[in-house]
């Protein structure tokens, strides 16, 4: 077959920008799919499972939330480092972005089968769907971009350039608008979902007026905006920025900040409860978590809690605050906002982050160092550790579950 | 063969050297127009031969990209749990005979990180092995004006004391740690002149001997029982343990009057020897014990000891924020006899912005037959609410004392404390203190004062 010169040209410049991403031949036959039935499904029922993202062994684990035993792994290649892993809300795909391998991964969630890889920019960690399942947003904190993958085509569609280091991506439910926080700056951007662009700037705050008397504080390591968090009608999203110590209220009806909010020192980022009560920030400066009032917008108790916080879980009526570095889950009474005490995981163990199930009663805890995922009874604080669910896994997924983050 | 980073570098940039040479071949290729008929076949050959070459640095790329750089095997050492027999045999599972054992092994991990990574976790490690080091430096300016009463030596005098401390901590063993604390202390505070009842400058109550250095903590600590129990043995100061308050309880960066850091019941004039143990399940009770010598001159052990127990309780009452309530009772045998005291320190959110704190302790006297010393203490810190900087707070503190003997001390301080950086604070003092002696004859002073902190 002839190759027309401009053609060759297109196919050598898409060659450079697309190395890694897979032949044609790889994508599946989509319209006629079978999903839950057939010789190969391995998942037929995708709320059935818990989603295991491990680092080292660069794969996706699937664990049956009944059985606790691993059902199927889908191995995405060597030294992928995969971050984070998401289905989409049609529950007919797992994506999950490798971080060392600047790659998407596709798997057809019942087959448990990598279906496309589709080369992103630098270093993919977290990831959102739009609430229609059509679009997959891969943030690349270290190419300041997201990618924009249309779950239709499985293309990479556009790259929106612009942000820094975008962290979470977070879509309104009418998917008309997506908020990012960025990490390297103190403002969340607004993207226009329908043309993949970056439509606004919204600043939480400006940092105090001594700041130039710090310059080793706030020119040397920036930590901004982890995420947007939105309330459960997402009228309101709630935002921490770690170096200025507060969290900024936007009103999504016209992208604007209408509170601020100072908190402990250096919060993580906001964690909302999921009856929208009470939100909450793990300050990992002073080791202590915020518990905002979400009606008042005002802290309504400052309570100790340990270091190295990575992840906060909500369910029976309670917060589950993981001390990654410690071993320990520090646990609060939501309706007191008193201490409820710690569990102890383990000894010299490091704990990531966490998913809770859809019933509000079970946390799935990834446990790197043990290479287990620690499933904690929320209402008798007992846990079971299921191991050698993969190397290092980072974090855990479950469908429509409310505390589905990664860290 | 594993690359390293340099040589990883070096091929990635030939790659794409080549790619850009290849790039500029197909440019030039497409400027020329489309080729003559008679040498459709030739081209054809060499457009495929570019295609594979192209094809071929793709693979290569990906290669490199995916294994070559910085993907140097993960070395970790893990716990693990495994079976041995009595003639040593090991295996993963139990055999008949065999026992569990716990041993250590090494694991090899392919992760691909970046050099920062690799780095930082490097910084971490050596930090996490070495001695600690933190200083603690600060400088108090007083003047003193007498208001009232017979003119004392005090009056008009201005005073500086400058203080240095340098911490040092090391992790000794699991969930064990060793904690020293030398101070040097350094000019005059006001209280050599002003004679009252209390300090009017915290940092005097560390003084033993000016312009010497001394060593004021040094003690092990270690965790037990899921972490739940701490047990603290060594040179300590107990009022780091008990009588605790969220806004009343640092001179270096609330309130300076000593009589607003602690309750003077409490009793303890200097650090001793002496064992703390916490107890603390992080619920809403928790637990202390502790005995501690406080005599810098005693010859044995037995004199001057002080034995305290507090109960606390983490509180939220309705419509409030979070408070701390803590009682607290000690005995000691400085007087020779066992002398008993109690009290309580309470600090309460008001609202986010508001807290507010009061003490409460009583002791019985010297000598047991005059009665009953008593103190109460009171006030508020505010943070973010009338403040220049989002990050200065301020506060007023009243404290009352009053002796068996009659002899009797009301103090009043404000403060408010910029916040200059991360690392330096300056704070500006107002107090005011009335000292009462048993004929009803009073002392005034007004005392404007300034202090400097820094800490790293």
């Amino acid at each position: 077959m002839r190759i027309f010169p401009k053609t060759f040209l297109s196919i050598v410049v898409t060659g450079i920008l697309s190395v890694g991403v897979s032949t044609a031949a790889d994508a599946p036959n989509h319209a006629g799919m079978q999903m839950n039935s057939g010789p190969d499904v391995k998942i037929p029922d995708p709320t059935a499972v818990v989603m295991i993202v491990n680092r080292d062994s660069n794969d996706i684990s699937f664990m049956d939330m009944k059985s606790k035993k691993i059902v199927a792994t889908t191995f995405l290649g060597d030294n992928v480092n995969p971050h984070m892993v998401m289905m989409s809300p049609d529950g007919r795909y797992v994506v999950t972005g490798g971080t060392r391998a600047n790659t998407a991964y596709i798997i057809e969630t019942a087959t448990a089968k990598l279906v496309k890889k589709i080369p992103v920019d630098i270093a993919p960690e977290h990831l959102a769907f739009s609430p229609d399942s059509r679009w997959y947003y891969q943030g690349n904190p270290d190419g300041d971009s997201i990618s924009v993958i249309d779950m239709q085509s499985l293309t990479k569609i556009k790259t929106i350039s612009g942000l820094a280091e975008p962290l979470n991506v977070t879509f309104t439910p009418d998917g008309a608008k997506a908020y990012v926080g960025n990490y390297g700056a103190h403002w969340v951007g607004v993207i226009d979902v329908k043309r993949h662009e970056l439509l606004k700037r919204i600043q939480i705050s400006a940092p105090e007026n001594r700041s130039q008397l710090d310059p080793e504080r706030y020119l040397g390591e920036i930590k901004g905006i982890n995420v947007a968090m939105p309330t459960p009608d997402s009228r309101y999203l709630f935002a921490a920025d770690s170096d200025l110590g507060v969290v900024g209220v936007i009103d999504t009806r016209d992208d604007r900040v209408v509170s601020v909010i100072r908190v402990g020192k250096d919060p993580w980022r906001v964690y909302m409860g999921h009856d929208g009560k009470y939100a909450i920030t793990p300050n990992n400066g002073d080791e202590t978590i915020s518990i905002i009032d979400v009606a008042n917008r005002k802290v309504a108790a400052t309570l100790e809690a340990g270091p190295d916080m990575t992840g906060v879980n909500f369910a029976a009526g309670k917060a589950f605050v993981i001390s990654s570095t410690t071993g320990f889950v520090y646990v609060y009474d939501m309706n007191t906002l008193k201490p409820a005490g710690r569990i102890k995981i383990g000894t010299n163990v490091q704990l990531e982050t966490a998913t809770t199930d859809t019933a509000d009663e079970k946390i799935y805890l990834a446990d790197s160092t043990e290479n287990a995922v620690v499933i904690i009874d929320a209402k008798t604080q007992t846990f079971e550790k299921i191991r050698n669910v993969g190397l290092y896994p980072w974090g855990t997924h479950v469908m429509d579950s409310k505390d589905n983050y990664c860290h | 063969m594993t690359l390293t980073a340099t040589p990883g570098r070096l091929r990635l940039a030939i790659s794409v050297f080549m790619m850009a040479t290849l790039l500029a071949a197909a440019t030039a290729h497409a400027q020329q127009g489309p080729a003559p008929a008679g040498s459709e076949d030739s081209a054809n050959a060499r457009e495929q031969a570019l295609q594979q070459r192209v094809d071929d640095l793709e693979k290569r790329l990906s290669e490199l990209e995916s294994s070559a750089v910085l993907s140097e095997p993960e070395t970790r050492v893990r716990k693990i749990e495994v079976y041995v027999d009595k003639d040593g045999n090991e295996t993963d599972t139990p055999t008949p005979g065999s026992e569990k054992v716990v041993t250590y092994q090494r694991e090899r991990v392919f992760r691909r990180q970046t050099i920062s990574e690799k780095i930082e976790e490097a910084l971490s490690s050596e930090a996490e092995r070495s001695v600690q080091l933190g200083i603690d430096a600060a400088m108090v300016v007083q003047q003193v004006n007498q208001t009232r009463g017979t003119s004392t030596e005090a009056d008009g005098h201005a005073y500086a004391l400058s203080s240095a401390d340098l911490y040092f901590s090391a992790k000794l063993a699991q969930n064990t740690s060793l904690y020293a604390d030398v101070v040097g202390l350094s000019g005059s505070p006001p209280d050599g002149e002003t004679g009252g009842l209390t300090l009017l400058n915290g940092y005097a109550a560390r003084l033993v001997r000016q312009n010497e250095i001394n060593l004021r903590e040094a003690w092990l600590r270690t965790e037990l029982f899921d972490q739940n129990l701490a047990l603290t043995i060594g040179r300590l100061d107990l009022t780091a343990f008990f009588d605790r308050n969220a806004v009343a309880n640092d001179e270096t960066s609330q309130f300076v009057s000593d009589a607003l850091v602690n309750n003077p019941m409490l009793g303890l004039s200097s650090n001793g020897a002496g064992l703390a143990a916490v107890y603390d399940p992080r619920g809403s009770w928790n637990l202390k014990l502790g005995v501690q010598q406080s005599e810098t001159d005693a010859t044995n052990l037995s004199q001057s000891l002080f034995s305290l127990g507090e109960i606390g309780y983490r509180a939220r009452p309705r419509g409030l924020g979070e408070g701390n309530y803590r009682g607290w009772y000690r005995t000691d045998n400085s007087s020779g006899d066992h002398k008993d005291a109690f009290g309580v320190s309470v600090d309460q959110r008001l609202t986010p912005a508001i807290m507010v704190f009061g003490r409460y302790g009583s002791e019985q006297a010297v000598d047991a037959a005059s009665g009953h010393d008593h103190f109460f203490s009171g006030g508020l810190q505010v943070q973010t609410r009338l403040v220049l900087n989002p990050l200065d707070t301020w506060g007023l503190g009243y404290a009352r004392l009053k002796m068996a003997s009659d002899d009797q001390e009301q103090l009043l301080e404000a403060y408010y404390n910029l916040h200059l950086s991360e690392k330096l604070h300056l704070s500006l003092h107002l107090q005011y203190a009335t000292d009462t002696d048993p004929s009803g004859a009073k002392r005034s002073y007004l005392v404007p004062g300034v202090r400097i902190q820094a800490g790293l």
